[in-house]
């Protein structure tokens, strides 16, 4: 009895205003998330259709990528897969974010709602990796200034 | 009396009750709120950075004739204009991102349901505000194709 009283003591309830913010913030991410994955299946798909335009837009860019045919457009394709790989999975993230923990308020599931919170964390860590990976490529066009 | 009903279902007011920030859960959203700061202030020095390569970059060469420095400086200046109005719009949706850092993570340490709420607030402006540029966005991306396909 005293230590359920004491596990309760260490939790920190949901409150009906919290309920609602959370409602609407799945809302908002779930909405993101499928206009995320709408536009990265018409980015793949541009990508597919424009195959054999690409490695001459890219070897303007990268000069001396023509010469080495078929190993350019593998690189390319690497690339393009990585790409939609890692959106995806943050998108993906978001998604089962929002739909957990709208079902974790609406069926009072608490095993649910902390699975969609641990989905959250996926999505910033992700997130957060692209963005220190993001300024230190902003950095380095810095230094290419000076 | 003994007529009177008893509600069998627990109105949505009770219900919020039964979910709670354990202790597990209190600690993934401290994780999530540590790498959404870190992305945030990623994003704000990155902004700084890159209003510094605009505003200090290598110019374009100008052309010897008046009419190209003319022109020339009159772009450069929409640049750095540009610039300024998307690091504006940048750092606003970002700073509720940071908000959203710095109150869940108060509210977790504190087990403050205020502060976790002001937290969770300022994540959804954030997720809405990117949303609605998103669709912005989207329909200029969608009236270019359809200008450049029926022109």
């Amino acid at each position: 009895m005293e230590n359920n009283q004491q596990e309760s003591f260490l939790q920190m309830n949901l409150d009906y205003d919290g309920g609602n913010i959370l409602r609407e913030t799945v809302r908002w991410s779930r909405f993101l998330s499928i206009v995320g994955i709408i536009v990265l299946s018409l980015c793949l798909l541009l990508f597919i259709l424009a195959g054999k335009y690409l490695i001459p837009a890219v070897s303007r860019m990268v000069p001396g990528i023509e010469s080495m045919e078929n190993v350019a457009g593998a690189l390319i394709m690497v690339v393009i897969l990585v790409f939609v790989a890692i959106f995806g999975f943050l998108v993906y993230m978001l998604y089962r974010f929002s739909v957990l923990t709208r079902k974790g308020i609406e069926h009072q599931d608490q095993a649910v709602f902390a699975e969609g919170m641990k989905c959250l964390k996926l999505y910033f860590l992700v997130s957060g990796i692209l963005a220190v990976l993001s300024l230190l490529s902003n950095l380095l066009s810095l230094t290419k200034l000076f | 009396m003994e007529n009177q009903q008893i509600p069998t279902e627990s109105s949505s007011l009770d219900n919020f009750f039964n979910i709670s920030f354990d202790e597990a859960t209190r600690g993934q959203v401290r994780k999530a709120a540590q790498w959404a700061r870190i992305c945030a202030l990623c994003t704000f020095i990155g902004y700084g950075v890159s209003l510094i390569v605009t505003i200090f970059g290598k110019q374009t060469a100008l052309p010897e004739s008046e009419e190209g420095i003319h022109v020339s400086s009159a772009y450069r200046a929409g640049t750095i204009f540009g610039s300024l109005l998307v690091v504006a719009i940048g750092v606003w949706v970002y700073y509720f991102l940071y908000r959203f850092a710095t109150s869940a993570t108060k509210g977790m340490d504190a087990m403050d349901s205020m502060t976790t709420n002001e937290g969770f607030d300022s994540l959804r402006r954030f997720f809405k505000i990117v949303s609605i540029l998103l669709i912005i966005g989207l329909s200029l991306v969608a009236l270019v194709v359809l200008f450049n396909l029926f022109r």
